[in-house]
């Protein structure tokens, strides 16, 4: 009696809940703002996809579709590039849209005080047509410009202005880090940083609606199983990401599902290049065993991708050969093959270069950034252990990680990178160039590693139209970093979504959710 | 008296200031705020800049004093995550501790008192005892698992409890809060049985034995020996006499739940102080940290100020003492 | 001398036959609670001292893991190695029950150390500030409560970082684990200060002290032997307790991810990493080491509570 009780408000409360298509979602982390030019983070350019809109976006296969411009092509031979405008798009608040807008938006987000200044490292100038036509000059050919700028946003110059917002100020605030005025298919109606943000329907979307959501709230939930909770107590109807260890055992709940796809960042060792000795070698101290390429040889051998992903990644990985995943443009295909696990090959690489009786080194680790990082370091730690180096496994959250890279305090770390432009040139750019702060190059090279040719190659693929000859540019950069063991790229990281049952949705594997596309059952 | 109080005030305002500079001084060691800040494709000239811009590249003796300076003015500078002037941040935070707090410590002391009255009047029974020894186990296992098993047992399993948060507030004036609606009152129910198990342990085994204590005293042997009936010495002398010392002992622990809310706000995504003071450690947020850690050195040293002054009115002794020994 | 020693064996045995005779061990016959806790505590001590000895597998030798190991079921063997382990393993393929060995011998270092520290240094502070007065104890029931208004964890934290930037790098590894100690023990030692200083204002008026301080004795020899001995019992029961919290007190720092490290996990570490598995079905990872943990930590909890009643004739 008691139970059919129950059972029966259960029914009515789902049943309400079905008329009015609310949606709850939580996920890890809050965006930090509202404001799409202050912060070039994942988590605020990925929600605030749902709120704002730019010139183009990327469709459910990632690739680049009209959105804010209905279409665009090269000026000259490589000049820059025209955007023509889509005609009666409105902003949130029902101002209209045009290329005021589009040059208010690059000035924008090209200044000082803005983020996401880097995408438009290579532009020259902005130039208004007319009211629905746009050129945007580059100071060198850009091949690859229409497809860096998907996450550039268009705010609207007369709401900035009058809200004293016409710059983003991430230090301070302003009003743009907490009210929002897009052109996208949702309006924030509430936020509390933090604690959640409300989304609704905007009625004069342009586009076509494919949801059926009528109010849509996120919710910051950090700790994994509190939100694996969540989900399975139907408190929230979809999660992101899901504990990997948690996926099996939600695939097998008929009340929820788990979403899967492979994203677009590589997890990969990284080495001191340019050190001249060990930091946290017992015996060791006067050398760099990892500047010899035979040492940097014996760790890619020595590490049992396949055993980790089997165990750790419960199968939810695929292991890779270079920098980029094979969902990238620029992948090369015919280096598609990962030094094969050969402890016996190790162990004879490692004596060939003079360490027959292994050393001690000491691994850095993230143990938040990264899904179950510390548990893959410390795999590798007992993998490593195996063929004779010893590893002292240091894991720390990723505030303290990446300054500790930055005054290059480890022997060995790990790093996951997830190219912004989703291009094979970006991880070359950022990882594998040549530091040089001038021309802002090898930013996140941390362990200096240089190569002439891969420094000469990269402007020539950068500048480069035709397809295959790039493509073949690329390759060769590939392959020497290959050659080169740069990094020991482990795996690509698997993307895990959890979802009540009655909820459709689709997946990008640049893991940004798409509102849009969620279907309440 | 009132140089005594004088005195106190002023070593209470030096612990503050010893506080908060230890406060900040660790801050260097949380870790750097500029990577959270800047994108992944920062260069070390904007890593740079904004270090200088924050003030972090000045040594921290100095970044303290500014703190202060702005502090003592109500200013508590702007978070580095939200952008946002900390003190309302904080405003808006507090209401969902402070209620967290007030439940767990009415549960605590409700509870508490009235387990500890009962194991102290049937010291020898079966069920005295087996609360004495089921209460232990509520301290020996960490908080933290507590309330993962009861978020495991109550909402996954079985479905009755929500699992985070505070469900729906109602703003009363610059105050929300969850009492006045169904889900807010829910979702209080395993956070604040969580928050205030120990306390409650706590309270029930100091009632206990200061019971005890009370009910050996001569006087209450006499109530009885007059004829007077159990429960009226139990209740009417014996429990009145125990309050004095547990009211103090409540008092100091009404403090350190909030400091415990920390690990309770983390495991059930409670959006109060303890939450944003744990999320200001991940994004290395120092106007946040340093004003939450200056909010509760408040709250703690005027407890502290104020159980002191109790002592020193109450008890004459302790005068003597202090004027014997100065 | 030789008097004094044929004399000694004599002396203990008698010492030994009154302390056997006491009221204390009468009292601890009588209990069959506090036996069972004792037996209980001896045994996990035992197998934490000798944990080498016992567990099957060195769980803190990575170079003897193998990966695919990983995830094996209690008493099942596994699906890729065929290997069984009593309790299963965890995700690095390590033996649950060696880890739970080890990793008790770490808490019980971490624990007992802590409260070592906690309590010399309690006591050292409370004597003093009980016994000179002044502008001392002012001085150090100050410091009381700046230590009381910092939350264990801030402490642990501040010192977690402090100690990272000073320690020598081939010795981080160990690091851990005294931050751990010198954290727990430092937000426990205002409990005995505060106890011994309020027994040190009421003992040093007596007359027994005033009577030592007479006949010339200097102020350390009366504060060790005559009023320690009399504050001695409640500092006891307080150990006891301390014992029980600060285990626990690891526990949740490790939670917080200031504790042991994983390649050398204590058993907060355990349930720290077991958490992550509760809903995946892997439950043996987090189950055994909690269970373990909530055994050691009650047992001390009972004899802490049974002491108190022990050492306090008039609860009785």
């Amino acid at each position: 009696m008691l139970r059919s009780a129950g059972f029966a408000a259960v029914f009515i409360a789902t049943a309400t809940a079905g008329v009015a298509e609310e949606f709850t979602w939580a996920g890890t982390t809050d965006p930090q703002t509202m404001d799409p030019h202050a912060v070039n983070s994942a988590p605020v350019l990925g929600f605030l996809n749902n709120v704002y809109e730019g010139l183009l976006r990327r469709g459910k296969d990632m690739r680049i579709e009209p959105a804010l411009a209905t279409s665009w092509e090269p000026i000259g031979a490589g000049e820059g590039w025209r955007f023509t405008l889509r005609q009666g798009v409105t902003f949130h608040d029902g101002s209209s849209f045009d290329a005021e807008d589009v040059l208010f938006s690059y000035e924008r987000a090209s200044d000082e005080s803005s983020d996401t200044r880097s995408w438009f490292a290579s532009v020259s100038e902005v130039k208004i047509v007319d009211d629905y036509t746009v050129d945007i000059m580059t100071t060198a050919p850009n091949p690859i410009f229409p497809d860096s700028i998907s996450n550039w946003m268009m705010l609207d110059a007369g709401w900035a202005k009058a809200n004293d917002a016409e710059r983003p100020d991430k230090d301070n605030g302003n009003y743009a880090t907490l009210n929002a005025n897009g052109t996208g298919a949702f309006r924030v109606a509430v936020r509390e940083p933090g604690l959640r943000t409300v989304l609704e329907p905007f009625d004069g979307w342009w586009d076509e609606t494919e949801h059926n959501i009528t109010r849509a709230e996120f919710t910051p939930i950090q700790n994994p199983a509190t939100a694996v909770a969540a989900l399975l107590s139907g408190d929230v109807d979809f999660i992101n990401p899901v504990p990997i260890q948690d996926t099996a055992r939600l695939a097998s709940n008929p009340e929820v599902k788990v979403v899967q796809g492979i994203e677009a960042r590589v997890i990969m060792l990284g080495f001191p290049h340019e050190a001249e000795a060990l930091k946290y070698s017992a015996e060791t101290s006067d050398k760099n065993p990892f500047s010899d390429v035979r040492v940097r040889q014996a760790v890619a051998h020595a590490v049992n991708v396949p055993a980790i992903l089997q165990t750790i990644m419960r199968g939810n990985a695929e292991e890779v050969s270079q920098l980029v995943s094979p969902a990238m443009r620029g992948y090369s295909a015919p280096l598609a093959d990962r030094p094969a696990y050969d402890p016996d090959k190790a162990r004879a690489l490692l004596a060939e270069a003079g360490y027959a009786d292994g050393f001690s080194f000491g691994l850095k680790c993230p143990n938040d950034r990264y899904l179950n990082d510390e548990a893959v370091c410390q795999a590798v730690t007992g993998m490593l252990a195996q063929v004779g180096i010893k590893a002292t496994l240091d894991a720390m959250p990723v505030q303290n990680y990446w300054p500790e890279l930055r005054a290059d305090n480890y022997d060995m770390y790990l790093l996951g990178w997830s190219p912004g432009t989703f291009d094979a040139e970006h991880p070359i750019r950022f990882l594998a160039s040549t530091p040089n702060e001038e021309k802002k190059l090898g930013s996140w090279n941390f362990g200096g590693f240089s190569n002439d040719r891969v420094d000469e190659l990269l402007p020539l693929i950068q500048s480069e139209i035709d397809d295959a000859k790039r493509q073949a540019m690329l390759d060769e950069s590939t392959k020497i970093l290959q050659q080169e063991v740069a990094y020991v790229p482990l795996y690509v990281e698997p993307l895990v979504w959890g979802a009540g049952a009655n909820i459709d949705l689709t997946q990008r594997s640049d893991n940004f959710f798409i509102l849009r596309w969620v279907t309440v059952n | 008296m009132l140089a005594y109080v004088i005195q106190r005030v002023f070593q209470s305002a030096i612990v503050l200031l010893v506080v908060g500079l230890v406060a900040f001084s660790m801050f260097r060691f949380v870790g750097d705020p500029v990577d959270n800040m800047l994108g992944q494709e920062r260069t070390q000239a904007d890593i740079e800049r904004l270090r200088t811009q924050l003030g972090l590249d000045q040594p921290f003796p100095v970044q303290y004093f500014k703190f202060l300076q702005g502090a003592a003015q109500g200013n508590f500078g702007v978070s580095y995550r939200q952008g946002r002037p900390v003190s309302d941040i904080l405003m808006e935070r507090a209401p969902a501790t402070l209620e967290l707090a007030a439940v767990s410590g009415f549960l605590a002391i409700s509870i508490g008192i009235a387990l500890g009255v009962f194991t102290a009047i049937r010291r020898d029974g079966f069920a005295a005892n087996a609360i004495m020894s089921v209460s232990l186990i509520g301290v020996s296992l960490p908080t933290f698992l507590i309330g993962i098993l009861l978020i495991y047992l109550f909402s996954v399993e079985l479905g009755w409890l929500p699992s985070f948060g505070r469900g729906d507030t109602v703003k009363i004036g610059g105050w929300s809060t969850g009492f006045l609606t169904e889900s807010g009152l829910k979702a209080l129910i395993l956070p604040s049985i969580t928050l205030g198990l120990y306390q409650m342990t706590l309270i029930m085994r100091l009632v206990r034995s200061e019971m005890l204590e009370v009910l050996r005293q001569d006087y209450i042997r006499f109530a009885r020996a007059r004829g007077l009936r159990d429960r009226a010495v139990n209740f009417r002398h014996a429990l009145k006499n125990t309050l004095v010392p547990v009211i103090t002992v409540t008092g100091l622990q009404l403090g350190s739940i909030i400091a415990f809310a920390i690990i309770t706000e983390t495991v059930f995504q409670w959006p109060g102080v303890g939450l944003l003071f744990i999320n200001a450690i991940q994004f290395v947020d120092i106007p946040v940290m340093a004003a939450y850690l200056m909010l509760i050195s408040v709250m703690f040293v005027g407890i502290n100020l104020i159980v002191d002054l109790l002592y020193f009115a109450i008890d004459p002794r302790l005068r003597v003492d202090r004027t014997a020994a100065h | 001398m030789a008097d004094s020693a044929l004399n000694t064996p004599a002396k203990e045995r008698s010492r030994l036959r009154v302390a056997l005779d006491s009221d204390f061990v009468y009292q601890f016959k009588k209990s069959p609670v506090a036996i069972v806790s004792a037996v209980v505590v001896l045994i996990m001590v035992f197998c934490a001292l000798f944990a080498p000895l016992i567990a099957p597998f060195n769980p803190f030798d990575p170079a003897s893991l193998n990966l695919m190991n990983g995830f094996s079921k209690p008493m099942e063997p596994n699906a890729f190695t065929g290997e069984t382990f009593w309790l299963g393993t965890d995700d690095q393929g390590r033996d649950v029950f060696s880890t739970i060995l080890y990793g008790m011998r770490i808490s019980l270092f971490v624990g007992a150390a802590a409260v070592l520290f906690a309590m010399v240094l309690g006591i050292t502070l409370g004597l003093i500030a009980g016994y000179v007065g002044g502008w001392v104890e002012t001085i150090i029931m100050r410091v009381a409560d700046v230590q009381l208004t910092f939350p264990a964890i801030l402490v642990a934290m501040l010192i977690f970082g402090v100690a990272k930037g000073i320690t020598p790098v081939e010795y981080r590894d160990q690091m851990a684990i005294w931050v751990l100690i010198i954290a727990i023990g430092l937000s426990d030692w205002v409990q005995f200060a505060r106890v011994v200083r309020g027994a040190t204002l009421v003992e040093k008026n007596k007359e027994y002290v005033q009577a030592a301080r007479l006949i010339g004795r200097g102020s350390g020899a009366i504060m060790l032997r005559h009023i320690l001995p009399n504050v001695l019992s409640p500092v006891l029961v307080i150990a006891t307790i301390s014992l029980a919290l600060a285990i626990i007190a690891e526990a949740t720092l490790s939670f917080l991810g200031v504790g042991a490290p994983p390649t050398q996990p204590s058993l907060g570490t355990l349930i720290r990493i077991g958490q992550g598995f509760l809903f995946s079905g892997e439950w043996w990872i987090l189950l055994f080491p909690a269970v373990t943990l909530l055994t050691l930590a009650l047992s001390v909890n009972l004899l802490g509570d049974w002491l108190r009643d022990a050492l306090n004739p008039r609860l009785r």
